[in-house]
């Protein structure tokens, strides 16, 4: 089983989270933590990009519905992005296209919150 | 070839070439949407007709929904239950003509006796009906445009039924990629929760996995451990429960499944507040462990019956392993519970003299059995500074640790009043005022002590409240029982002096002092006592022997009368005057 990690940069002021490995019910709790503590300074404006991430269970996505109503209250948004065919299916199939802006690529999610925030 | 002809030619090469382009694009076409708009621009384009629509057959009633349509003003889609054939012949047609609609036709025609109604059919089986009004120059359709017609409706009908069978296939394989998704989620959190004794993790693992799998936002937990609950996780609440709410949720679910209407959100408000959907109750071997509570999904798709049981499914699954991580920790509690047990009767036996000095002049044996890992009788046999003896024999009242503790109190303030010149009867009323001080008011101790002055062969002695010890004298057969002194330790302040008194002992003399455990013991079955008489038996067939195997002697006794069950801590002090 591949590790799962998670980075944080800054790309154009906004929280990018690159996710690697695989994301399942036991690593769901390192997302949650990464999700709370951007939360806990306020920073709102976040996106995850999947391009490293081979493989996400319910339980990840299910970090996703916990926290999106949160930042979104706080005015911000949880944007995602670059994932694998098989990630998308996993999304796709649970309906998640119709409560998140799913990119193919990061640079369409920045322009969509540079976008938003004009 | 004359010029009509070739005309002729050239048309039907152009409407050859249109229906094959069409039929290549329909064919690949899997949207219904799509195919139906073409076939009708396509032959309103090429015949010039203003109006036209696409009626789709019900098999089971036999009646027709507009599914779509062009010119007929603002009618829409979606018409359903119309009736068109007045005939079951006029389904084998290819076309038949619109004055032959039935009155009931809800579109009104220009021209019914220019409009056909064409039939939309694979091979035999009937799907619908292509409606062509009139044509706008009011020419009656030639035999080439009739042709055009049928041709483009065989394609089309086929690309219809391909498509719709497409999405058919395509929905059952995406139903069954969710189904595969579910069971792999289950798998998974079946071998994760096993590995778990942290039930917060597995509340945790368990909510994300709803929310995901659910498409879900709000999530409550309520787990009811030996009645007590606790919301062990939650996600998405406008406010956490209060205990009394948790409560009142736990206890009204009381089937498996409660999805709140209008009536019970009224009553229940905290659940329409957080929008709660459904409502699950978890029980295990007929007792009901947890309830779950989940807000509708977030895209408004109502939840399935298999939505159901994937929750419940996963539910028990983490149930069961939380359930399991109570059962370890009360073991885990029990076992130190225990330990620190074992390690209190070690201390407390390091309070009992051991070994029990010599005593010149007396055979000593003393011996005490707690019911209990700790307990609440006391004896002691201690030197005084001025090369005096002290025996003492006490029981407190209860057992198990709380009489040890206080039983542990007992035994250093007697160590501590020692050394210090006061007389038995002073010290007793100190220890009294002492205890009754310190300890709650249902606590008591009965005690008797005794100092023996070696040179006099005397045995002084303060009796509060205890059971008398017996004293049997040299070659009599009579008891005399030492009971003077005063109230019980504990009862009440000192108010009068505790009496002391002396007694001699000759050679031979036995003093049999004991606590309740001996003369209460009770017999298995019927609710007899040891009693005094049995006691006082006991003692006289034995009374050539040592203390010691006098002891040992009560001890047995005791135990068959009782069938080695005791109730209670059980003492024995047993002095015999040598000569």
């Amino acid at each position: 089983m591949k590790n799962f990690k998670i980075d944080h940069r800054i790309t154009n002021g906004f929280e990018v989270l690159d996710l690697y490995g695989e994301l399942d019910a036991h690593t769901a709790s390192q997302l949650e933590d990464a999700l709370k503590e951007l939360i806990n300074n306020k920073k709102s404006t976040i996106i995850v990009n999947f391009r490293e991430l081979d493989y996400i269970a319910s339980a990840g996505l299910g970090v996703f519905m916990a926290y999106i109503e949160d930042v979104r209250s706080i005015g911000g948004d949880i944007k995602l992005t670059n994932m694998n065919d098989k990630v998308y299916n996993v999304f796709d199939l649970l309906g998640f296209p119709t409560l998140y802006d799913i990119f193919r690529d990061e640079e369409e999610a920045v322009e969509k919150f540079l976008n938003e925030i004009k | 070839m004359n010029r009509s002809d070739k005309q002729n030619d050239q048309r039907l090469n152009f409407e050859l070439k249109t229906v094959l382009e069409t039929s290549r694009m329909l064919v690949e076409s899997r949207n219904s949407t799509f195919i139906m708009n073409n076939l009708l621009l396509i032959i309103m384009g090429r015949l010039l007709v203003t109006k036209a629509a696409i009626f789709i057959s019900d098999p089971v009633t036999g009646k027709y929904t507009l599914k779509k349509q062009k010119g007929f003003g603002n009618t829409g889609g979606g018409i359903e239950g119309i009736e068109i054939i007045t005939n079951e012949e006029q389904k084998e047609r290819s076309f038949f003509s619109g004055k032959e609609l039935p009155e009931t036709f809800p579109v009104k025609l220009d021209d019914p006796d220019n409009s056909h109604l064409f039939n939309l059919r694979t091979n035999n089986n009937h799907h619908g009906f292509l409606l062509l009004g009139a044509k706008a120059n009011r020419q009656p359709f030639s035999k080439n445009e009739l042709e055009f017609v049928e041709g483009l409706c065989i394609i089309s009908t086929a690309a219809l039924v391909n498509s719709q069978l497409f999405n058919e296939l395509k929905n059952t394989y995406r139903n069954l990629d969710r189904r595969i998704h579910e069971l792999n989620t289950l798998f998974d959190l079946s071998k994760e929760f096993n590995l778990l004794v942290d039930r917060e993790k597995i509340s945790r693992i368990f909510k994300f996995a709803l929310l995901g799998q659910l498409f879900i936002r709000t999530f409550i937990l309520i787990f009811n451990n030996q009645d007590e609950l606790t919301v062990l996780a939650s996600s998405g609440l406008a406010k956490e429960p209060s205990a009394k709410k948790v409560k009142d949720i736990f206890t009204t679910i009381d089937s498996e499944v409660l999805l709140p209407d209008e009536e019970f959100k009224k009553n229940h408000p905290w659940i329409a507040r957080n929008e709660i959907a459904a409502l699950f109750s978890i029980s295990i071997q007929n007792e009901k462990v947890a309830v779950i509570g989940v807000g509708e999904r977030a895209n408004k798709v109502p939840f399935s019956e298999a939505d159901f049981n994937f929750l419940k499914s996963l539910a028990n699954l983490a149930v069961i392993s939380i359930q399991k991580t109570y059962f370890l920790e009360e073991r885990i509690d029990k076992e130190r519970m225990e330990e620190e047990l074992s390690i209190a009767k070690s201390i407390q036996q390091g309070l009992l003299p051991d070994p029990i000095p010599e005593v010149q002049g007396v055979d000593l044996a003393a011996k005490t059995i707690s019911s209990r890992e700790v307990g609440g009788d006391y004896f002691d046999v201690a030197r005084t500074p001025d090369g005096n003896t002290i025996f003492s024999i006490a029981d407190v009242t209860g057992k198990g640790v709380p009489a040890a503790l206080l039983m542990a109190n007992l035994q250093s303030m007697l160590h501590v009043l020692l050394p210090v010149e006061v007389t038995l009867s002073e010290a007793t009323e100190r220890i009294n005022n002492i205890i009754f001080k310190n300890t709650p008011s249902d606590k008591f101790i009965t005690f008797f002590w005794a100092k023996y002055l070696g040179t006099h062969k005397i045995l002084q002695y303060v009796n509060a409240g205890h059971n008398p010890p017996l004293l049997l004298r040299n070659n009599e057969n009579e008891f005399e029982e030492l009971s003077d002194g005063g109230l019980l330790l504990g009862a009440m302040e000192s108010i009068m002096p505790y009496q002391q008194s002396d007694v001699q002992l000759n050679p031979g003399d036995l003093l049999v002092c004991y606590t309740d455990g001996v003369n209460e013991a009770m017999a298995p079955h019927d609710m007899e006592e040891f009693g005094e008489k049995r006691l006082m038996k006991c003692i006289i067939n034995n009374r050539e022997k040592s203390s010691a195997d006098i002891l040992d002697a009560i001890v047995d006794e005791v135990k068959n009368f009782s069938g080695h069950k005791l109730a209670d801590d059980l003492t024995l002090l047993i002095i015999k005057a040598l000569d």
